[in-house]
């Protein structure tokens, strides 16, 4: 079995991660940091590991084994972290944060963006090269050309179907 | 070098012969995921998608129609309506033996793709309305003139789910035959953390679109990664782990291309999809209204199948079922299955439950 020293080592560091979760969640304003139990989260994949290694103790020799276990206990670890952040990032705290990071960025992004646009515009114009939103005007003219035609398209259809079925209704009338 | 590993095994004091038999399986294992990671890296092989033969029905504008001809057992083709931006449809042919439409036209389904394309620039001012009554009943009517047939089912997925059930119920002159939502939201009330983060409180979409003119992929893929942050993680894990095997690694290259290949939104469509869709949920509350016609999803009245995934994040089962209510139909019927939103419809999961399901319910309705 792992010694007391390890064990100990063990606990404290899976106690800190406990802690560390509990804060986070406190930190993010949730209420539902009061009723979370983040042992919860952390207990099947500690146990899991535990019992891997005192597995892996009492074999007494290496095995191959100890691949999967430590594969398991990954797979163990990432699905506590991503439950754990799923439950982070379903705060309003959260929503907030990323809402306000984006209109800072629209913020920042708007008047460069404008900017650059005029900036290159101006560039392009002056060499007598078609500017993007030119390229951008006739792509779509282009589109609704496409959509003018549909339109006469189907008109002529219909026109098309109304003369077959005229014509099929004369066939059928007695002379 | 695999022989001295071998040799080394087999030198280990105390090895019993179980044992040093699962080291050699073991060493083996991973020189193969070494052999395997190093082609990977020095010679990277573009992935072949998209293998079952296709024939092009009709374009308008950036959208196509395609069929995947069928020995056609059914006497009625099917229509599918995928998402509008995001990702491309490829995900439902992936690869050979590993195709939602292989196993649908091996069931003798004639298969009616739309591929919505690849907006640019010039198709910001596309909308949802625009989607669902100019582009979607084009697509759809041509589709029926190609098959020859008097009506048609239609299968919307994801974001095509509630698209093609406006389509279905403000276009009673088309013969809709069967209709299946999968993974698709109805209810917007509960579509989980795309729901909260785009709640008006928090994210201001005129803003957004006025700013950005469209949504550009790169905003729609941190948007993805950020819903499931441990996704890349957990695959390249996944893929170190069983790198050994071939056939793994030839379903990952495909399932990788088209997870990083991301599709920007025109800017109206998200405009409009987040504020009327997300933010004031009007599809439910039958307030949503395209082409001057209100849309009562109580029209659909053909037989309604809705498909959820119990661990779908973008479509949450709470936002797909709704539509059994809504519908008027009399034949209608909710299945919950494993698997995430992708998992759902592409890969091993997906052959095993959601395919067949799904052919079975269409064939004793076609």
């Amino acid at each position: 079995m792992a010694d007391t020293g390890g064990q100990q080592l063990f606990d404290l560091w899976k106690k800190q991660v406990e802690d560390g979760t509990q804060q986070w969640l406190k930190m993010m304003g949730t209420p539902q940091a009061q009723t979370l139990d983040p042992q919860a989260f952390w207990r099947p994949f500690m146990d899991h590991c535990m019992a891997g290694w005192a597995k892996v103790m009492t074999q007494g020799t290496a095995s191959p084994d100890l691949m999967g276990q430590w594969k398991q206990f990954l797979d163990q670890w990432i699905a506590a972290w991503s439950k754990v952040l799923e439950q982070a990032m379903g705060t309003e705290a959260f929503a907030k944060v990323i809402g306000t990071q984006l209109e800072g960025f629209l913020n920042a992004a708007g008047p460069a963006k404008k900017a650059a646009e005029q900036h290159i515009e101006a560039t392009l114009g002056g060499l007598g090269i078609p500017s993007r939103s030119q390229v951008t005007g006739i792509a779509r003219q282009i589109v609704q050309l496409e959509e003018k035609l549909e339109g006469v398209e189907d008109r002529l259809e219909a026109v098309l179907k109304r003369l077959n079925d005229l014509a099929a209704a004369l066939r059928q009338e007695p002379r | 070098m695999k022989d001295e590993l071998f040799t080394m095994a087999t030198e280990i004091p105390g090895l019993s012969p179980e044992a040093r038999a699962r080291w050699q399986h073991e060493m083996e294992r991973t020189l193969l995921r070494m052999k395997h990671f190093a082609e990977m890296v020095m010679n990277p092989q573009e992935p072949v998608v998209g293998p079952t033969p296709r024939q092009e029905i009709y374009r308008k504008n950036k959208s196509r129609l395609y069929r995947y001809a069928s020995t056609r057992t059914h006497r009625t083709p099917l229509l599918f309506v995928p998402n509008l931006g995001i990702s491309r449809p490829y995900i439902f042919d992936l690869m050979a033996h590993g195709s939602f439409v292989e196993h649908m036209t091996q069931q003798g389904f004639d298969f009616y793709l739309v591929d919505w394309g690849v907006f640019g620039e010039e198709d910001n001012g596309l909308t949802v309305e625009d989607a669902v009554t100019k582009i979607l009943p084009r697509l759809a009517q041509k589709a029926l003139e190609s098959s020859g047939a008097s009506e048609m089912s239609v299968l919307g997925y994801c974001m095509g789910a509630p698209l093609s059930a406006c389509f279905v119920a403000t276009h009673p002159e088309f013969p809709a035959k069967n209709y299946i939502n999968m993974a698709g939201p109805i209810d917007f009330a509960h579509v989980g953390l795309f729901g909260l983060w785009l709640d008006p409180r928090f994210f201001d979409v005129d803003k957004y679109v006025d700013t950005l003119g469209s949504v550009p992929p790169d905003m729609i893929k941190a948007g993805f990664k950020l819903l499931k942050p441990t996704m890349d993680l957990s695959a390249g894990l996944n893929l170190w782990w069983n790198l050994w095997n071939p056939e793994y690694v030839s379903g990952f290259n495909a399932l990788n291309k088209w997870a990083n290949e991301y599709v920007a939104f025109p800017g109206e469509f998200f405009r409009q999809w987040v504020r009327e869709f997300y933010q004031e949920n009007r599809l439910i509350r039958g307030e949503l209204v395209m082409g001057g016609t209100k849309v009562n999803l109580a029209r659909i009245t053909c037989p309604v199948l809705a498909v959820g995934a119990r661990e779908d994040n973008i479509a949450p089962p709470g936002c797909v079922k709704p539509l059994i209510e809504a519908v008027g139909s009399t034949d209608r019927e909710y299945v919950e299955m494993p698997g995430g939103h992708i998992s759902l419809i592409a890969g091993r999961g997906a052959s095993v439950h959601c395919w067949p399901t799904v052919a079975s319910w269409l064939a004793a309705r076609s």
